[in-house]
């Protein structure tokens, strides 16, 4: 069987994952990217968000072979050098993390968001991010952190 | 086990030979949202997914003087951002931005919304009181369906296993009508309690009354359906408070529910009421507002 060509965080990755299999267990289980996470597998608590071709998506309810010729996008990819971007910093100075276990989800959802709207509200923060589940910290310091982030601060 | 297979065709011409040659092996991917769901939970056993995302005949959207064609693939982030939807038929768009969450709406169509018909969800009640037509076509010819003969039951619709949902037509809207759709739900990417669309047309003549009202139910029964008896008791009355209750209580009456984690029959039963009456006054707000405010 061919194998499944995808192209994630701007390299090209081999596997012999079957092109019906979700994409999150493409991620985690063939290829070891365990950042996304896995959580209700119902595509609802945002867990295992990443971006395919910049949009925001639940991996759970992707189809690997539908991600070939698109770009994808874990939360492997977004620091620079080695070092976080400044979305993690601004997440880690404003205490949007606890458990930290949806935090790659929010992460990406919230990087999603901000390459559509550069300036989002308050609202629309909270409408970019409706995906995407919290169970402990609360989200008052994940909003906080984002529009630091869109603000440049 | 036998492998479940992928198959992607590039033409409407090749989906509809697929679906001709699998017949019930198989079933049409849209944005997978709830299908995916559905396969890993072992609900559905499909040997053949046909994926219709590269399928370019199902993605257009053309407004005409008469209305507006959206094809089945296209997505419901389309449906809330673009401009001719939110002009043509803005209870659409706002019935769109209640769908799940951003994520799902990224990824999920209006076709595959529809086809799925789960109980709850937020476009089926919206575009029945825009009175929306689909068309199912297949390798034997197509057939156009008004979209209050579409649904049968839960998650039961009158596609047949040869045909794929091509195209939903919205006729145009009379120009003073006026739409709201409002959503009852206990976290805002659950599925609704109790869903009502409401698309209302002032009597131009006599002030205060309507000339046509329409109420869309979701959630609430089996199927989504028309409230038609709520509807009759409303067409060429009074708008007043009393009549308002009076035909939120029919509306409550025409609901046939069922119990489920997210809330009790009765309760539902009880939120039909809450949503019809709130919908028809903020109908009747809007249009006074606008003047000539569209659905």
């Amino acid at each position: 069987m061919a194998k499944l060509k995808l192209q994630i965080n701007g390299e090209e990755t081999e596997t012999d994952a079957k092109e019906t299999a979700l994409l999150l267990d493409v991620l985690r289980e063939n290829l070891g990217m365990t950042g996304t996470k896995r959580g209700c597998e119902t595509s609802h608590c945002g867990a295992c968000t990443v971006m395919l071709d910049g949009m925001a998506v639940h991996s759970c309810v992707v189809l690997a072979g539908r991600c070939e010729g698109k770009e994808i996008t874990t939360v492997e990819g977004l620091g620079e050098g080695g070092e976080l971007n400044d979305l993690q910093r601004q997440f880690l100075k404003h205490g949007g993390v606890q458990c930290g276990y949806c935090t790659p989800g929010m992460l990406m959802a919230a990087t999603a968001l901000l390459r559509r709207n550069p300036r989002p509200s308050l609202e629309e923060i909270k409408i970019g991010l409706d995906g995407n589940l919290c169970r402990c910290t609360g989200y008052t310091g994940i909003f906080d952190a984002i529009q630091a982030c869109a603000q440049g601060k | 086990m036998i492998e479940r297979k992928l198959v992607r065709p590039e033409s409407l011409t090749e989906a509809l030979g697929q679906r001709e040659q699998y017949q019930k092996d198989a079933l049409p991917i849209a944005g997978g949202q709830s299908l995916l769901v559905l396969l890993r939970n072992k609900l559905i056993d499909p040997k053949v997914l046909i994926d219709l995302e590269r399928v370019g005949e199902l993605r257009s959207a053309e407004r005409k003087a008469d209305g507006m064609i959206i094809g089945a693939m296209n997505t419901i982030y389309n449906l809330m951002s673009s401009s001719e939807v939110r002009a043509a038929a803005p209870i659409l768009s706002q019935a769109a931005s209640k769908v799940g969450s951003t994520a799902i709406r990224n990824l999920g169509t209006i076709g595959g919304n529809l086809c799925h018909n789960e109980p709850g969800a937020d476009l089926p009640p919206a575009l029945l009181a825009l009175n929306a037509v689909v068309e199912l076509r297949s390798k034997k010819g197509t057939r156009k369906v008004p979209l209050g003969e579409f649904f049968r039951g839960y998650f039961e619709t009158v596609v047949a296993p040869d045909e794929i949902l091509c195209k939903v037509e919205i006729p145009q809207l009379p120009a003073k009508a006026s739409g709201v759709y409002l959503k009852h739900a206990i976290s805002s990417e659950d599925l609704a309690i109790a869903g009502a669309a409401v698309v209302l047309v002032l009597d131009g003549q006599q002030a205060g009354k309507a000339q046509e009202v329409r109420i869309g139910l979701g959630g609430v029964a089996p199927a989504p359906f028309r409230a038609s008896k709520a509807e009759s008791a409303l067409r060429g009355a009074a708008l007043t408070d009393a009549a308002i209750r009076e035909a939120a209580e029919i509306a409550s009456a025409e609901a046939d529910p069922m119990t489920d984690p997210h809330g009790s029959a009765d309760y539902r039963r009880k939120m039909v009421k809450v949503m019809v009456r709130r919908a028809i006054s903020a109908a009747i707000e809007q249009s006074e507002r606008n003047g000539n405010g569209k659905a």
